[in-house]
Parts: C-alpha cells; structure tokens; sequence
C-alpha cells in the first residue's frame, strides 16, 4: 500500500520534469540553451492558476500557460538567437524578472485573499481495464492527463529527433549549423523555432505545479525544478530517453522524500531529504562523462558576411 | 572583412565584457540608459496598480536621501552586494559561471555565526577577524566543491554550484532548526551574538558599518589579483580563449579550482558582513536574493570591480528607497526583483547595441581607409 502510494506519486511528480526537459533536449540539440526555463515554469505556473481561475477551466488554464511560455520564450529567443547575446546571462535575467513578475501580478489581478485562492486540480482519470490491474493499476493508470501526455511525448519526442526530417534538421542545426545554412535552411529560424515549442512545453510544465497538482500559486512553487529539468536534458544525453530515465529516478526520490516526510521518519534530518534531490543531480553531473553534446551549444550561430 | 567587431565566431556579451572595450565617453553611459529604460519598464507595471510611476520614483529617491540613517542604509545595504557581484564577476572573468554565490553567502554567514556564538568571550580584535576568516574559508570551500567537480570532472559548473545552492538552504535550515537553535527554542533561528562580534558602525545610530570599507579592500585585491599577478593573466586568459591558453601551456584545471575558491570566499565574507554587521544572528531564509541580484550587479558593473562597487550603491539606493516606498504604498516589494530584471535585461540589450555601434564603425574605419589610397 505503502509502495504503490509511493510510485504513484512518483510517476505524478515525474510530469513537469518530462515535459521542461524534453522541450529542453529539442532546443539543445540545436545549439541554444533555454536558460529562461526556471523563470518559464514559474510564469507558467502563474499563468495557468490565473487563466483557471479566472475562467473556471483548467484546460483555458494550461492554454494560458503555454502561451506565457511562448511570450517568455519569444523574448528569450529574439534576444539569444537573433541579437546573438549570452544565453546564460539573459537567462539570469528572465529568471530574476520572473521570479517577481509572477507575484507582483497575482497581486494586481487578486489583491491580498486571507486566504490562499484554489482551483479544483486536475482530476485523475482511469484508464478502462488497465486501472484494474493489481498494484500497476493505481501506480499507473489512475493518474491525470498531463501525466499519461507527458509519458507520451518522451518516445514520441525521441521519434520525431531520430526518424524525421525534422529531428534531422533540428540535429544537423546544433552539430553542424554551417552545413544547414548552406542546405538553404534557415539556422535562425529553426532555433528560434525550438526555443518557442520550448517555452511552451515549459509554461505547461510550471503549470503542472499550480493546476495540475496543488490547485493554487505560491511564489516558491517551483524551487528549482525548472533547473532540474535543465539537468535532466543532459544527464539523458540530449536524448529524450535518457531524460524520461533520469526522471524516473528524480520522481521516485521526490516521492520518497515526501512521503517519508509524512510518515514522520526522523532517522535522517527533513533537510536532508529536501536537499536529496539537488545532491542526486550533483552526483549524477559529476558522474556523467560520456557526453554528447550538441557541438554549437550555447555558440551564437553568425552567419559568415560575404 | 577582417575588422574586430566583425570576426565571426564572437559572441557578444562575452567580447565586450571580457575583451577591449570603446572608451568613448557613448559607450559609459549605456550602464546609465540600462537604468533609465529599466526604470521606465518596471514603471508601467506599476500603472497597472492604479500608481504614479514619476510620483514613486520621486518618493523613492526622497526616501533614499530623506536622512542621514537612511543614506547610511545605502551603504549597509551596498556592503554584501559588491561581495556577492565580485564574486559573480571574477569568475565570469575566467569565463566561468558561479551562479551558486546564495549558497556560499549561507554557508559564510553560518560559519561567522558559529564562530562568534563558540567564542563571545574573546575580545572584538581578535574575535572579528577570526569570524571573517571563518566565512571566507566556509563560503570558499563551499564554491571550491563546484570549481573542483569542474577541475576533475569537467562537470558542468553551472548546474554544480546552481544546485549546491539548494543543498545550502537544507543545511543553513538544519542548523538553525538544530545545533545552532536559539535557546528559547521559540524560532528557526540562533541567539543574538555577543556584542564583541558585532562590526562597529562607522556612523553611530546606522547600520552603516566599517564592513563597507572592508568590501572595498575586497574589491580593491580582486583588481589586483586580475590585472596585477601572473594568475590573474591566466584568469583572463583563460577566460578569452581556453583552448589558446591550453596551447600556452596553462594549467586550466587549476585556474578553475583557484577561481571558484576565491569567488566562493568573496560570497562568503558577505555572509560575516551580513551577520555580524547587520543582522547580528542567523534568521532562515534571510536576504533570500543576494546572489542572483550579485549577478545582475556584475552584468551591470561589465564585470569591472569598479563597476561592481557602483552598481552595488545603485541597487542599494534602489532597495533602501524601494523597501519604504513598498511599505508605505500598496506597491508589493517584489517590484525590486522586477526592476533588478528589467534593468539587466536593457544592459543585455545595450551590449547588443555597443556591439553594432562598434562594428559599423569598425566597417567605415575600413572603407575610408581604402577611400584615402
């Protein structure tokens, strides 16, 4: 009982990971990193309670989510892909505005509520027969939406990066941007492209936390995820497998954090569970040394004048 | 086409704040036009709230300069802030990025603590330095972990120090939940320190305290440390061209652990600083923004110790008379964080700017000198 509550919210929080670092893993492969990500979730997650609220739909909720990221995102690429300036320091920047945007504006939009606004959170839908399956059952298929999505777009995401003309041309932008450039493609195009689909897989992400799963906002929501994601794209090797792996572990030492803080355990100090999974990412980088890296990350592709 | 501001591979950002720079008197008040535009932009949000963004600002100025306490407060409030930007710039110098200076102030501020709590018995002459040196070591090995997983791992130095960050507020709370707990037990924070540990002020009745000047002599070694001393040659040359400073036969593994140690013991003191300068014991979560409004201190300071001091007084000004204008209006205070990100989001842009300005005349240098044969 224990363990299958235990998986089951692993697999939960296992969501937004899935979706910030695949969208992660679209943008590396050509050549930009989203440093904006922390600052994405964070306004996605602002996003969706606001269009929730408001609207009284979670699907209006996730829409404007996505959209935010979009708005993030454009700005982020626009400054990154076209005026070719530091992604690690724009990003910086996004971060800290977003870490204010989002509350200053819950306050425009709502004042200070005694208490705390809620929007129903996304309910769990069971999948016919497959639910009724023992312990798989509720560990799997009694979960939301977003989560049976966010499943399917890791392999789905892998297909579209290995066995399409678009994964290939994604690829080919980050290892090779010269060799795109003269196949007539657009080098800026496709990253600025990447970096939007992005930021929308991350607002829906941070989105996930507000809406999909807490039914409220609060400022220190995503503490973080947003760069364990970011982690997550490379531990997997910029391949969506890999993440979806990586996820798994960080959704499982999440899970177990919380639940063995609930059950008041107290052989090991609460911090330090907290602190888990920001030291399994330490290790895992540290550990990491067969990379693959995209060969023009993080480089300004400057098309040659002349 | 050969001319500087047009060779290919650069990126922007980098060229201008590690390599030459145009010192016509144009390019110095682009830092000034970041904040104005900065300003203006954060300015709007503030209609949204039915507020008067002139009537802020004046008020916000107004208050910033009302008194000699509050003036004083600038410099208080600059003092932790040139310490967590230097240590963002010097490592940025090396082309390296210690986004985890947060965590090294954590760590910094509980190690002068402990110190100052072990021992409140020694007198102030003894008992101040040592509580320094116990937050540069604390903040420095806390920033070496991130330099050293980089040197022997060549792990991502970033996501290593960005993450340790994390781990510090786990311990920061442990500690002051545990070991380190008040003796009333009543909060999550450490008794009021002797008074022998307190930094004495420099103006009596203020908070503007002698840790100021010690700042300055920080920034003054980190000035000398880069351009002075043989490491700091390699610092930046590191930081311009890794592979070309391999070719010379420079020990990068090295320059990556030395700069981390000391980028970490520049964040690190400003934990004593804060501690024993101002707050006089450890509360949770305090100053929960230092370390990334040290980054956009260094953005906006090029990366320059010079720059940094100044911007560190800019954003001091900006928090001093931004905490009173968000007390006595309904403005939230986390405007500051917005105009923190608008201003570095400009200066992001004028570097853009610089950089065209730059190449356009680098490109007209080079046709009027082809004109003239």
């Amino acid at each position: 009982m224990i363990l299958s509550g235990l998986f089951f919210r692993a697999i939960q929080m296992c969501t937004p990971l899935l979706l910030g670092s695949l969208g992660e893993v679209l943008v590396e492969r050509t050549g930009v990193m989203n440093m904006a990500i922390e600052g994405i979730f964070l306004l996605g997650a602002w996003a969706g309670f606001t269009g929730a609220y408001l609207s009284g739909s979670l699907l209006i909720g996730f829409v404007c989510a996505m959209l935010t990221g979009v708005l993030t995102g454009a700005l982020y690429g626009w400054i990154t892909v076209y005026l070719k300036q530091h992604q690690i320091v724009t990003g910086v920047a996004l971060n800290i505005l977003a870490a204010g945007l989002g509350i200053y504006l819950y306050r425009v939009l709502f004042g200070v509520p005694l208490l705390p606004l809620t929007v129903e959170s996304l309910k769990p839908f069971a999948v016919p027969v497959l639910s009724d399956l023992p312990f798989i059952g509720p560990v799997l298929f009694r979960q939301n939406v977003l989560t049976y999505i966010a499943f399917l777009a890791m392999p789905a995401g892998w297909w579209l990066l290995f066995r399409t003309r678009t994964g290939l041309i994604l690829r080919s932008t980050g290892a090779n941007p010269e060799a795109v450039d003269a196949a007539g493609i657009n080098v800026e195009r496709v990253q600025f492209g990447a970096v939007l689909v992005s930021s929308a897989l991350n607002g829906l992400a941070g989105a996930f936390y507000s809406i999909g799963y807490l039914g409220l906002f609060s400022n220190d929501m995503i503490g973080g995820r947003g760069w364990i994601a970011f982690a997550l794209c490379f531990l997997g090797n910029w391949n969506p497998l890999g993440a979806l792996l990586g996820a798994l572990i960080f959704g499982i030492a999440d899970a177990a954090a919380i639940t063995l803080q609930t059950s008041g355990f107290s052989l090991v100090p609460n911090e330090f569970l907290i602190a888990l999974p920001y030291i399994l990412t330490i290790v895992a980088t540290v550990l990491r040394t067969q990379f693959n890296v995209p060969a023009s990350l993080g480089t300004p592709y400057i098309k040659e004048s002349k | 086409m050969s001319a500087p501001g047009t060779k290919k591979t650069a990126s922007g950002t980098i060229r201008t704040l590690v390599g030459e720079r145009d010192n016509s008197l144009w390019t110095a008040l682009f830092p000034l036009w970041s904040v104005l535009l900065g300003l203006a932009a954060g300015g709007l949000l503030m209609l949204l709230l039915d507020h008067n963004p002139l009537k802020i600002y004046g008020d916000l100025v107004s208050y910033a300069f009302r008194d000699i306490y509050n003036i004083a407060d600038i410099f208080a409030k600059a003092t932790p802030l040139i310490l967590t930007g230097l240590a963002f710039a010097f490592a940025f110098r090396a082309s390296l990025f210690n986004i985890g200076a947060q965590g090294q102030f954590y760590l910094g501020a509980v190690a002068a603590a402990a110190c100052a709590l072990a021992f409140p018995q020694l007198p102030s002459i003894v008992l101040l330095p040592l509580c320094a040196l116990a937050a540069a070591v604390a903040g420095s090995l806390w920033g070496g972990f991130a330099g050293f997983c980089k040197a022997r791992f060549n792990a991502n130095e970033f996501l290593v120090s960005m993450m340790s960050t994390y781990v510090a507020v786990a311990v920061l709370d442990f500690l002051v939940r545990g070991p380190l707990r008040e003796a009333k037990g009543e909060y999550p924070q450490t008794d009021v320190l002797a008074e022998s540990a307190w930094i004495p002020s420099v103006i009596p009745g203020t908070r503007f305290h002698w840790g100021f000047f010690l700042a300055l002599a920080v920034a003054l070694i980190a000035w000398i440390i880069l351009w002075k001393t043989t490491l700091g040659f390699r610092i930046r040359a590191v930081g311009r061209n890794r592979r070309a400073a391999r070719f010379a036969g420079m020990n990068e593994q090295r320059i990556f652990l030395a700069v981390f140690l000391i980028s970490g013991a520049f964040a690190g003191l400003a934990g004593f600083m804060e501690v024993n300068g101002v707050q006089r014991m450890v509360v949770q979560g305090f100053n929960p923004l230092l370390g990334s409004e040290g980054i956009g201190i260094a953005i906006l300071g090029n990366a320059h110790p010079v720059g940094v001091v100044l911007s560190a007084l800019l954003f001091g000004a900006l928090k001093v008379g931004g905490i009173l204008v968000t007390q006595t209006s309904t403005i939230p205070s986390s405007i500051i964080a917005i105009l923190e990100g608008f201003v570095m989001l400009f200066v992001v842009l004028s570097y853009w700017l610089q950089h065209r300005i730059a190449a356009a005349r680098a490109r007209r240098r080079a046709s009027e000198g082809g004109d003239s044969r």
